[in-house]
């Protein structure tokens, strides 16, 4: 049987637009980016878990 | 409502007694864990209609089951579509009772006819390229009557089926963690199991080509479907573990489709389904979660290939499978759940459930792993009588 890795796909896993093609979008970040970055991921996981359970549960 | 002592110490016996059975150890008795759909609306006084469309109804018939029975573990709310939601987002592929199906039957999926698939034979590409933007922007849109396509004037149902879709599914998920909790201080009751996961393959064939569609497609474009199968891997990981036990107890729910032969052929399995499934089990155990292999229909010729997992990743539960020949199988690797034929429980007499109980517990249930559940989920047409002769009987005679 042939082995199949599981890929690191992009997107990755979790969200539908990454923060680094968001990034490019926005004006230069002053304080804390981190904190964009995070709060960013958090809302793009309720949209990515939405089509995903669309798809599986629904 | 806090949970009494008397409550607090029923759950931990009986989440001891669940969690020892599923590692395929002996536990103090057989831990009784049924998966009881609409026939929690039968016996709590609801009909389908009530519990599809309104899951409040739908967890206080689940509750009344817990309180009643004496069920070492059950799912939150086993009528797991709530046709309020699917109703929300404009989605085309389900009956609802009262609407397309009478009032007292169960929701059905109805699978669209092979020429009006949600997925083209010619999109697998776009499909493996990005899945989640193709769910997003071609599933979604042939899945709704409210979506609008990708390029199409947006419309004022379009707008109201993501805010409402949205909306009410935080409602339903977050509705969740009250009701586990509730079973477990109303009723001492543990949830059955955490997330959800399945098959890549399956993904395919129940909500995107269509069966007919996939089957013409392992012929005509084997690598395409391999490929679209390897895409969706890491998504379907990602969904599993996001929704698993936190605590590592109870398992994730996989529900096995069409990916056994003679939906498929040997071949098919052995190149395409199960290599694409392996890896998935493989890292959701590494990760320390057992998965629940709910086995519907007949997978005896792929016992052989589950049994190349770690021992103990899974839990395999029983459909058609002749359960005798299962456990002696797999039985040395993996705890076994189910085999008591839900015709048996909905049509046949109480003393011939209670034969059938004593014939699983003597020969499958006798060193541990082993856990009474019927083969299938149970609707409306299970009799309340045999299920309390099922449920009396196991916990008379299944001590160890």
């Amino acid at each position: 049987m042939k082995e199949i890795k599981i890929q690191q796909p992009t997107p990755k896993p979790g969200v539908c637009i990454e923060w680094e093609q968001k990034r490019k979008e926005l004006p230069p970040i002053q304080g804390d980016e981190e904190l964009f970055k995070r709060i960013w991921e958090n809302n793009e996981a309720l949209a990515y878990m939405y089509i995903w359970q669309v798809l599986l549960s629904f | 409502m806090p949970m009494t002592q008397d409550n607090e110490q029923l759950y931990q016996q009986r989440l001891k007694r669940y969690v020892t059975a599923m590692r395929n150890e002996k536990p103090d008795k057989i831990p009784i864990r049924p998966f009881v759909a609409e026939f929690t609306a039968k016996y709590a006084g609801y009909n389908c209609q009530q519990v599809a469309h309104d899951y409040t109804m739908a967890f206080e018939a689940a509750v009344q089951c817990a309180r009643d029975f004496d069920w070492d573990a059950v799912v939150a709310n086993m009528v797991y579509v709530w046709t309020g939601l699917s109703q929300a987002i404009g989605l085309k592929y389900y009956a609802t009772p009262g609407l397309e199906i009478p009032v007292d039957t169960g929701f059905q999926y109805r699978e669209p006819p092979e020429k009006n698939a949600f997925m083209k034979p010619n999109e697998y590409d776009a499909l493996a390229a990005d899945p989640t933007g193709f769910l997003y922007n071609v599933w979604l849109p042939r899945a709704s009557n409210d979506v609008v396509e990708i390029g199409s004037p947006s419309t004022y149902r379009n707008n109201l089926s993501f805010l409402k879709g949205g909306m009410a599914m935080l409602s339903y998920f977050t509705a969740f963690g009250p009701q586990i909790q509730r079973l477990q201080n109303e009723c001492g009751t543990v949830s059955a199991i955490a997330g959800i996961f399945k098959a890549p393959f399956d993904i395919l064939a129940d909500k995107l080509r269509g069966y007919i569609g996939l089957t013409m497609d392992l012929f005509e474009r084997p690598e395409k479907v391999l490929k679209a199968c390897e895409a969706l891997m890491p998504h379907l990981l990602h969904v599993a573990l996001s929704g698993a036990d936190p605590d590592k107890n109870v398992p994730i729910g996989f529900w096995m489709h069409r990916g056994c032969t003679p939906f498929i052929n040997q071949e098919q399995f052995d190149n395409l389904y199960w290599p694409t499934l392996k890896p998935i089990i493989q890292e959701i155990w590494r990760n320390g979660h057992q998965v629940l292999f709910y086995a519907e229909g007949k997978w005896m010729r792929h016992l052989d290939a589950f049994l190349e997992l770690p021992e103990r990743s899974i839990v395999f539960h029983c459909d058609h499978d002749d359960i005798f020949e299962v456990h002696k199988k797999i039985g040395h690797k993996f705890a076994i759940s189910g085999g008591i034929p839900n015709f048996l429980l909905a049509y046949e007499t109480p003393d011939k459930v209670r034969a059938f109980c004593k014939k699983v517990i003597d020969e499958v249930a006798c060193d541990g792993g082993y856990i009474m559940d019927a083969s299938a989920i149970m609707q409306n047409e299970i009799s309340i009588e045999n299920i309390k002769a099922m449920t009396e009987f196991t916990r008379e005679y299944g001590v160890y």
